[in-house]
């Protein structure tokens, strides 16, 4: 569907800026919501994210010692950006996407990659123990489930012919869901969308009861704030993407919203499901595992393309 | 600066607050990358001043003071004192009052356990186990709330034999409990042995032979896991441990794994016991009288607590208040043993090596002796409180 | 060996009611033996103090107001106390129970703390004596 609407409303307003900032905190609260209910209790209430960023946002921030000023009040608003920048090119709410060119999957990835980078960046700032160790542990992952993932989402990529995001998500409106056509490539992808969100089982760089909270121990107010909606943002883009991509397209807001709820269920189920997985075993079973998936995949999707035209 | 941190290492700080932690304690690791070349450990954070305050408080009140030195062992501390108290003043305690005070002891440490179990799932990241195994702890916390009155510091024993007793009401409703508990625990030993990523995280980590652990002197379920059969309940019995024995459960892998497994099993032996003991219920009073002077001597008492053996030594000059109470207790003895096998592990482990031993922090802290310049000064209590206040004011 | 142990214990809570009790809004029955407040019955004591002296947190002291006659006033400190029930076992008059009703404590000053137990006429004779004196309680037995 298209949005016919001036460039300002959409940048600012819908579907980017404050609708995806809204939107962002509505699926951490579903998100949060539905792990509780696997775990048999109640969740937060629906307001709960909001309050958590009013919250933060009236506290102090404290540049500890030792770290540099700049980068320290930089590099969440750099985060944040490039979240939100790279919603302009993915079709989010069900509307084509803002803006798109060609090769514009590549640009989404390395957005979503230098948010994750800027936190690690951010942690390697202090020389606090916890956030060095918290650094290494998040840079460390981004080397793991990063080509698996890209190769997970280079199979409908292939299989369009194209790496342009609507015309990817075009294509899979019209043919069979690719989650039938690929069924390894969809897995493959939302594992690595897991890892990429540093959801458990991939919570390692953040692991609560080993390094107090990783790259961002130091954080509080107004930079804990923005790193934490960035990655609200990322989580609802990481959805959109692989809804087009694998669930057969998204038309219209109403597909927009069921298809991104049942992956939500699925991934919320899949956080609680499992123990935290220990850094090295992280980068092992990606390294070993996923890799060898996404190629064995692309193998499939290559093969099935010279195989066709004979039939 | 590189040069720098070549020469400096790499110290992590566990504590005193930190989220693994749940009581203070002080832990350094020097790391190297992500793996642990040394460790140290500083404890003290805890200390109350208890021992000294027992000898200002008569036998009676002493019941209560020691109950609150933790609050997961709390029956077994008063169990203990209470036996050695019985021993000096020789008196004998009647066999229905005995059954109950196993009862709740027993109790006790199905809840210590299974409080464990979700305390080290968190550790490791597994908050569903966590979680589920907190909500099945609610129905042990409900049973001893029927049975005596509060969730936690019972209040069950009193000198010369217990307060309430356990009518046929309650005995159903126990036993209805225990069957949901057994179901659930039998659950969990599944979940716990054949979960892949929980056995990735506890397998062949934290591994203590059983040489190490005699030499290092580990106690309880620690050392059981290690092959080692210590169980004071079996080698010294004591209240209706004689006349319902039980079976020592041993693991002979001795990793985080085998401390699991040997922890649910025991859970499973518990649920026997209470069902033996409650099916052969001896009749009797509850309690009888002890005089208000206890004749002088001294003696020891040893019980199993959840955590493994607990000391006690009371001395009495006979008079009406203790003139001096020595409490050992179980979870001193096993941080040699972590301190000693941490080292070699990846800093991830860390945390579940620490859960593994099951710390009870508040017990730990006990009396230090600093002696400087060859002087030593006897304080009262009046005295510590005023310095206490001094000195951090 | 298997991947997801807890699978059915996760599935099966999503269609089951969270196990959380909304505190205020619902409370669960609570057993007869709760050790709550400490409820006084001045007609059957003695004034024997057994319980004063084995306290171990000094929560309940024994005004007397006349001894022969046995009018005895019990101040009774809630702040203080540890619910351990010993006054009540030492008690060899059953005077004393611990309330299974009363357990919802919390108060917003001191001086609800201060629970004063005895016959009605007894305790307003202590309350106007506190009143008028101006040297202080005269107290025997504390």
């Amino acid at each position: 569907m298209n949005l016919p609407l001036p460039s300002i409303i959409l940048l600012l307003f819908f579907p980017g800026g404050l609708f995806l900032l809204a939107s962002g905190l509505v699926y951490e609260w579903a998100d949060r919501k539905l792990v509780a209910r696997f775990q048999n209790r109640i969740g937060p209430r629906w307001f709960q994210p909001l309050a958590d960023v009013f919250k933060l946002l009236s506290k102090e921030e404290i540049v500890p010692s030792g770290a540099i000023r700049g980068l320290f009040h930089g590099l969440p608003i750099i985060a944040l950006a490039s979240a939100l920048t790279a919603a302009l090119y993915v079709p989010l709410a069900g509307f084509n996407a803002s803006y798109s060119f060609k090769g514009d999957l590549i640009v989404v990835f390395y957005l979503l990659s230098a948010l994750t980078i800027c936190i690690g960046l951010a942690g390697a700032n202090n020389i606090s123990r916890f956030s060095l160790i918290g650094a290494t542990r998040t840079l460390t992952q981004i080397f793991s489930y990063e080509a698996p993932f890209l190769l997970a989402l280079l199979g409908p990529a292939i299989a369009t012919g194209s790496w342009n995001i609507s015309e990817i998500n075009a294509y899979a409106q019209e043919n069979i869901w690719m989650i039938l056509a690929q069924p390894i490539g969809f897995i493959v992808a939302l594992i690595g969308l897991m890892g990429k969100l540093e959801l458990p089982p991939f919570d390692a760089p953040e692991a609560e009861t080993e390094i107090v909270a990783g790259a961002l121990t130091e954080y509080s107010g107004r930079g804990l704030a923005l790193f934490r909606i960035g990655k609200d943002v990322e989580l609802v883009i990481g959805l959109t993407l692989i809804s087009a991509f694998y669930l057969g397209g998204l038309a219209n807001p109403l597909d927009f919203l069921w298809k991104t709820a049942i992956l939500l269920l699925v991934t919320a189920g899949l956080q609680s499901l499992f123990a935290r997985l220990r850094i090295d075993q992280t980068v092992g079973m990606w390294w070993r595992v996923g890799a060898l998936l996404g190629l064995l995949q692309l193998l499939a999707i290559i093969l099935g393309r010279q195989i066709s035209p004979l039939f | 600066m590189p040069t720098q941190e070549q020469n400096q290492k790499f110290i992590v700080p566990i504590g005193p607050q930190h989220p693994a932690l749940k009581e203070p304690g002080h832990f350094e690791f020097t790391v190297d990358g992500e793996i642990v070349t040394g460790a140290s450990v500083r404890l003290g954070y805890v200390h109350r001043g208890i021992e000294k305050g027992t000898e200002d408080r008569t036998w009676t009140q002493n019941v209560y003071l020691l109950e609150r030195i933790c609050g997961i062992c709390s029956h077994v501390h008063v169990t203990a004192y209470v036996v050695a108290v019985e021993q000096l003043a020789k008196v004998q305690v009647p066999p229905r009052a005995e059954a109950i005070r196993t009862i709740v002891a027993e109790l006790e440490r199905i809840h210590s356990h299974m409080l464990w179990l979700g305390v080290a799932a968190h550790e490791g990241g597994f908050d569903s186990l966590f979680m589920y195994s907190w909500r099945d702890r609610e129905t042990v916390m409900d049973i001893l709330e029927t049975i005596s009155g509060n969730r936690v510091h019972y209040s069950a024993n009193i000198l010369g034999g217990v307060k309430f007793d356990i009518d046929d009401q309650k005995r159903d409703f126990i036993l209805k409990g225990l069957d949901f508990l057994e179901e659930r625990t039998n659950h969990y030993m599944k979940v716990v042995t054949t979960d892949e990523t929980f056995l990735g995280r506890t397998r062949d980590v934290g591994i203590m032979t059983k040489e190490q652990a005699i030499e290092l002197g580990a106690v309880g379920p620690t050392a059981r896991a290690s092959g080692v059969t210590i169980d004071i309940r079996d080698s010294a019995p004591y209240s209706a441990y004689k006349t319902f024995p039980i079976n020592v459960i041993t693991d002979e892998t001795g990793d985080l794994l085998a401390r699991f497994v040997v922890r649910i099993k025991e859970l499973l032996e518990s649920y026997r016991l209470i069902r033996e003991i409650l099916d052969h219920m001896p009749e009797g009073e509850l309690a009888v009288r002890v005089p208000r002077r206890i004749p002088a001597g001294e003696t020891i008492h040893r019980v199993e607590a959840p955590r493994g053996e607990l000391f006690y030594y009371v001395k009495s000059n006979g008079g009406d208040k203790p003139e001096r109470i020595k409490v050992r207790t179980p979870s001193l003895c096993n941080w040699s043993s972590v301190i000693n096998f941490a080292v070699g592990h990846k800093l991830a482990d860390m945390p579940m090596i620490l859960a593994g031993i099951d710390p009870c922090f508040s017990c730990n802290d006990r009396l230090i002796k600093i002696r400087r310049d060859n002087q030593s000064q006897v304080w009262t209590w009046e005295d510590l409180r005023l310095h206490g206040i001094e000195y951090y004011r | 060996m298997a991947i997801g142990a807890m699978l059915g214990d996760i599935l099966r809570s999503l269609f089951k009611r969270p196990v959380t009790e909304l505190y205020p809004f619902q409370r669960k029955p609570v057993p007869d033996t709760l050790r709550g407040k400490l409820v006084y019955d001045p007609t059957k004591c003695s004034g024997c103090q057994l319980c004063i002296k084995d306290c171990p947190a000094d929560a309940i002291e024994l005004v007397v107001v006349d001894k022969v006659a046995k009018k005895f006033v019990m101040r009774y400190h809630e702040d203080r106390c540890t619910f351990c029930a010993q006054c009540v076992q030492s008690c060899r008059f059953s005077c004393l129970n611990m309330s299974n009703e009363q357990w919802e404590l919390a108060q917003l000053k001191r001086e609800p703390f201060e629970v004063l137990y005895g016959r009605d006429e007894d305790v307003q004779f202590l309350l106007e004596r506190a009143a008028r004196a101006e040297t202080g309680d005269v107290e025997c037995g504390a």
